[in-house]
C-alpha cells in the first residue's frame, strides 16, 4: 500500500483571524516497505503532515489516497471506513507513554485490536506477538500496571499498543525524544526489526545520526514545505545547505564537510562513522598523498 | 469546542478599564450583578446595558471578543427563552388577566410571558457580558491578587485566602497547557481506533476513560514537578513574602464606582416606578 | 574565601528506608565558576544526586555542604535554595506564572524582596539570557529553550551562584538546545556562574571542565571530559557512547594511527588529521 498526498495543504482555525498555514502543496508518496526520515524544525509542519498520513487531520486543499494494485482511494472521501484508515497506519505520538490509561499493560495494548472488533483470541494473540516485538517479556509485564514501569519500557508499551493494530505503516513522531543513548539505541533497533519484518516506517526524528544510521529516505521540511526529498547520501551531500537551514547534520557529515574545507577538498562525504574511519584510513594510510 | 472558552483569555490593551484596580473591578462586578437582578422590567434594563456598553467601549476591547464569550452560552439561552415563553405567565397585578397571542393546542402564549423571557435572556447575556469585560481586561495575575487582598480580611477566621489566590493562578497558568494535552491525548487514541463521538450517553462516558486516565495522570506529574520546582525557588507560603505588583486605587477606580452606582440606582428607581409587565 | 561552592561527603541516599539506595556513598565537590557534567543514564542516580545539591533531598547518610552551610540543617535550607539554584526537565512544569516577568518575579517575592528592588532584578536577569523582550508574554507562548531560560533567569534573580541543570535539556528540540547551552555557557565564563550540568547528551558533556558518569547510583568515572571519553568500556557498561567523533579517532589509534587521545569534536580531529598529514610530508 503506498500514500499518496496531492497538493496537500492545511490551514490551522481556517476562516478564523488566528488561521495560520501549517502546510501548503505536499506532494508525497511514501512507498511500501520505505523507511523515510521526516526533518525539520519544531513548526516546520512535519507533525501536522505526519497527522494527515492516517487521516487524522483533514487537509484544508488537496488530497491524501491509499493507492494499491487495485487502484486508490481518497481517505476522506464516501465510504472510506475510519476503522481500515486506523488499520492501515499507526500512528505514534510524541512520548506515547503519556498516553497509556489501562490497570494493566495486556489490556492496554489491547485497546487498538479491540477498537478493531477483533475476537478474543485474535486480540490475546496480537497483544502477545506485539509485546515481545517490542523487547518486553510478555510473561513478566503483561499483568502489571503500564504506570509501574520505567520510561523506556512505558514507551514500549505505548508502541505495542500501535503494533498490535498491525498497521502496514508505522509512523513515530520523535519515537526516542527523551530517552538517554542505551534506550535510543534499543528503540531504534526495534523499530528497525519492524521495518525488516515489512512495515512501512515514517520517523519524524530531530537526530541526524540516527536518520543517516537507519532511513533509506529523507524528506527535509520547510515552513509547511518539503524542500528535499532522497536518499542519505543525497540529502547529506547538501550539508552545507542544511546548515544554512539551521539543521544539524550527522557528526560523521560535520567532520568531511570540515575537512573539505579545510585542506581535504576530494575527501569524500561520509555520513557513518565507519565511513570515516574508512576514508581517514586511506587518506592517511596512503602516505600522506593526499596531503 | 475548546477554542470557545475565552475565560481566563486575558486580551492586552492600554485603557480605562485595563488600568483599573482589580480589587474595585471585582467588587463592581458584584455590584453590577447584584443591580441586574434587582432590575425587575426591560425599561429597569437600560441602565445596566448602558453600562456595559459604556464599560465595553472604555476597555477598547474588540466587539467580536465580547460576542465570542456568549458563544458557549447560547443553547442555553435558546433553551432558557423557549421554556419561559411556555411557562411564565409575567407578574401580573391581582385581578389582571395576561394578554393572550397565540393559543393553538397546547401552546399558550402571551405578550407577557414574551417580555419575561427576553428579561430573563437578557438578564444572562448582561451577566456573561460583565464577567468576561473583568476577565478580558483584567490579567489573571491581577484578578487572582485582586481576590487574594479582598479574601485577606477573612485571614482572621483562618480562611487561607493566599493558598487559594496561588491555586487559582497555577491553575490558570496551566488550563491552557492541560487542553493541548487533552487535544493530543484525545488525537492519539483516536489513532487506535477511539471513537468520542458516537454512541450514546453511556457509551461516550465510556469512551471518556481513556482521555481522562492519562489527562489525571499528567496532572498530577505536572503537580510533582511544579511543587518541586516551588519549593526549590524558595516557596513556603504567604509567610514573609513580598510582591512584584502592588494594587492602587486611582481617581478611575473612583469614576467605575461612581457609574456602577449610578446604574444600580438606576434598575432600582425604574423598577420602583416603571411598571410594564 | 571558599574555594568550594559544594561539598558531599560520602552521601548516600534511599527513596524509601529499607529500599535500594539511589545514590551511593557518592563524595565530590564544586569549586567556584566550575562548569561540571554528570552524566548516567535515565535511573542511574543523577537526579536524584541533583536534587541532593539544594536540600530538596537530605541525604540518608553523609553531608553535603553548599556554602559551607549543610543541607539537613532546617533554619539553612532558604539560604541554600537562594544560592544554589535549580533548572528541571520539563519546561512546562517550573513556570508559575502566567506572565514571564512575573515569573521571573516569583522567587524574589519569596525570599522578600522589597518590591521597588524587582523590577530592575527581573530586566537584569532577562537580558541575561536573551530574554527582555518577553517580559510581557505568556510562558505558554514560548518555545522550550525560551521556557527554560526564562528558568533560568529566575534563579539569576535571586541571585544564585550556582545554578544546577537537571537535564535541563532533555526535552529539547537541537535548536532549543543549543539556545539554552550557550547561554549557560556564556553565563559560566562572562559572570562567573557556578554550573552543575546534568545530562545524558556526550556532546554537552564534552565541554565540561570535569565530568562524572553516574552509574546505579554510584560515580563510575570523574575526570576531564578527554579522560573519561577514553574509557569506551566502561560508558558502554552505563549504557553510554563515546562521541562519535572520539570513536572514529580510537578506531583509527587501534588500527596503528598516531591519534592522539582527547579528540572529542570534529574541530579537534581535524586538527589531528592535519598534524598526522604535516609531519608524514615531513617524512
Amino acid at each position: 500500500m503506498r500514500i499518496v498526498l496531492e497538493k496537500v495543504g492545511y490551514e490551522y482555525q481556517q476562516g478564523s483571524p488566528f488561521s495560520a498555514v501549517a502546510l501548503k502543496d505536499i506532494d508525497l508518496t511514501i512507498r511500501e516497505g520505505e523507511f523515510v526520515a521526516l526533518i525539520g524544525h519544531t513548526g516546520s509542519g512535519k507533525s501536522t503532515l505526519a497527522q494527515h498520513l492516517n487521516g487524522l487531520i483533514r487537509p484544508t486543499q488537496g488530497t491524501v489516497y491509499y493507492e494499491d494494485e487495485e487502484g486508490r482511494a481518497d481517505i476522506h472521501g464516501k465510504g472510506y471506513s475510519k476503522k481500515s484508515l486506523r488499520r492501515q497506519v499507526g500512528l505514534v505520538f510524541q512520548y506515547p507513554e503519556y498516553q497509556l490509561f489501562e490497570e494493566t499493560v495486556q489490556k492496554d495494548v489491547a485497546f487498538g485490536p479491540k477498537n478493531l472488533g477483533l475476537d478474543k483470541d485474535e486480540i490475546d494473540a496480537r497483544v502477545k506477538e506485539a509485546i515481545t516485538r517490542v523487547g518486553l517479556d510478555y510473561d513478566a509485564v503483561a499483568e502489571k500496571s503500564p504506570f509501574e514501569l520505567s520510561g523506556g519500557q512505558m514507551r514500549r508499551v505505548a508502541i505495542a499498543g500501535v503494533v498490535a493494530m498491525r498497521p502496514g505503516v508505522l509512523v513515530l513522531d520523535e519515537p526516542t525524544a527523551g530517552l538517554d543513548p542505551g534506550s535510543r539505541e534499543e528503540l531504534l533497533q526495534m523499530i528497525k526489526g519492524l521495518h525488516d519484518s515489512g512495515t512501512t516506517i515514517v520517523m519524524i526524528s530531530h537526530n541526524m545520526d540516527d536518520v543517516a544510521r537507519y532511513a533509506g529516505r529523507i524528506v527535509v521540511m520547510q515552513k509547511g514545505t518539503v524542500v528535499m526529498d532522497g536518499t542519505p547520501r543525497e540529502i547529506f551531500s547538501r550539508g552545507e545547505e542544511l546548515e544554512r537551514m539551521g539543521l544539524d547534520v550527522p557528526q560523521s557529515c560535520r567532520l568531511s564537510l570540515m575537512l573539505r574545507k579545510d585542506g581535504f577538498p576530494d575527501f569524500p562525504l561520509c555520513y557513518r562513522p565507519e565511513e570515516v574511519t574508512e576514508a581517514l584510513e586511506k587518506l592517511l594510510g596512503g602516505e600522506g598523498r593526499a596531503c | 469546542m475548546l477554542a470557545d472558552i475565552t475565560l481566563g483569555q486575558f486580551y492586552p490593551a492600554d485603557s480605562f478599564v485595563h488600568k483599573m484596580d482589580p480589587r474595585v473591578k471585582i467588587v463592581l462586578l458584584i455590584v453590577f450583578i447584584v443591580g441586574i437582578f434587582l432590575a425587575k422590567n426591560l425599561i429597569a434594563f437600560i441602565p445596566a446595558v448602558l453600562f456595559v456598553i459604556l464599560a465595553a467601549r472604555m476597555s477598547r476591547l474588540p466587539v467580536r471578543l465580547l460576542i465570542r464569550s456568549l458563544k458557549p452560552l447560547r443553547f442555553i439561552l435558546i433553551f432558557t427563552f423557549i421554556l419561559n415563553i411556555f411557562f411564565l405567565q409575567g407578574n401580573l397585578p391581582e385581578g389582571q388577566e395576561p394578554t393572550p397571542v397565540l393559543d393553538w393546542w397546547i401552546i399558550h402564549l402571551t405578550a407577557e410571558g414574551i417580555l419575561q423571557a427576553l428579561l430573563y435572556s437578557l438578564r444572562l447575556i448582561v451577566l456573561v457580558l460583565g464577567s468576561s469585560l473583568l476577565t478580558l481586561s483584567t490579567s489573571p495575575i491581577a484578578l487572582t491578587d485582586g481576590l487574594e487582598m479582598l479574601m485577606t480580611p477573612l485571614k482572621v477566621i483562618r480562611f487561607p485566602a493566599h493558598e487559594i489566590a496561588m491555586m487559582m493562578s497555577i491553575a490558570l497558568r496551566f488550563i491552557p497547557t492541560l487542553l493541548e494535552e487533552a487535544d493530543k491525548i484525545m488525537k492519539a487514541q483516536t489513532a487506535r481506533g477511539a471513537d468520542f463521538e458516537s454512541g450514546n450517553i453511556l457509551k461516550r462516558a465510556k469512551a471518556m476513560i481513556p482521555l481522562l486516565v492519562p489527562l489525571f495522570v499528567s496532572a498530577f506529574r505536572r503537580a510533582g514537578d511544579l511543587a518541586m520546582a516551588m519549593e526549590a525557588r524558595c516557596y513556603h507560603g504567604g509567610e514573609g513574602r513580598t510582591r512584584l505588583r502592588v494594587l492602587k486605587c486611582t481617581w478611575r477606580d473612583l469614576w467605575g464606582a461612581a457609574a456602577a452606582v449610578l446604574m444600580v440606582a438606576g434598575c432600582v428607581l425604574i423598577s420602583e416606578f416603571v411598571h410594564i409587565i | 574565601m571558599l574555594k568550594n561552592l559544594i561539598e558531599i561527603e560520602n552521601v548516600s541516599f534511599s527513596y524509601e528506608e529499607e529500599g535500594e539506595p539511589a545514590v551511593k556513598n557518592v563524595s565530590l565537590s564544586i569549586p567556584k565558576g566550575a562548569f561540571y557534567a554528570v552524566l548516567g543514564q535515565n535511573g542511574s542516580g543523577k537526579s536524584t544526586l541533583a536534587k541532593l545539591m539544594n536540600g530538596l533531598y537530605k541525604p540518608s547518610s553523609g553531608t553535603v555542604k553548599v556554602y559551607g552551610m549543610d543541607t539537613a540543617d532546617d533554619d539553612k535550607t532558604w539560604e541554600i535554595r537562594q544560592r544554589a539554584g535549580m533548572v528541571f526537565q520539563n519546561p512546562d512544569n517550573q513556570l508559575v506564572a502566567t506572565v514571564v516577568k512575573d515569573d521571573v518575579a516569583f522567587g524574589l517575592e519569596n525570599i522578600g524582596v522589597p518590591t521597588e528592588d524587582m523590577p530592575a532584578r527581573i530586566e537584569q536577569a532577562l537580558r541575561d539570557v536573551g530574554m527582555q523582550e518577553f517580559a510581557d508574554r505568556s510562558p505558554h507562548h514560548l518555545s522550550g529553550g525560551q521556557k527554560q531560560r526564562v528558568a533560568i533567569a529566575g534563579a539569576l534573580a535571586m541571585q544564585s551562584d550556582i545554578i544546577i541543570f537537571d537535564e535541563a535539556t532533555a526535552m529539547l528540540d537541537p535548536r532549543g538546545r543549543q539556545e539554552v547551552f550557550s547561554v549557560v555557557q556564556q553565563l559560566n565564563r562572562n559572570r562567573g556562574l557556578t554550573v552543575v550540568w546534568i545530562t545524558h547528551y556526550m556532546e554537552e558533556a564534552a565541554l565540561a571542565d570535569r565530568v562524572f558518569v553516574m552509574h546505579r547510583g554510584e560515580v563510575v568515572l570523574e575526570g576531564t571530559p578527554s579522560e573519561v571519553f577514553s574509557h569506551a568500556d566502561i560508558l558502554k557498561k552505563c549504557k553510554l557512547r563515546q562521541p562519535p567523533v572520539t570513536e572514529i579517532a580510537e578506531n583509527l589509534r587501534e588500527k596503528g594511527f598516531d591519534i592522539s587521545s582527547g579528540v572529542l569534536t570534529a574541530e579537534d580531529m581535524v586538527r589531528e588529521v592535519k598534524r598526522l598529514c604535516a609531519s608524514s610530508w615531513k617524512k
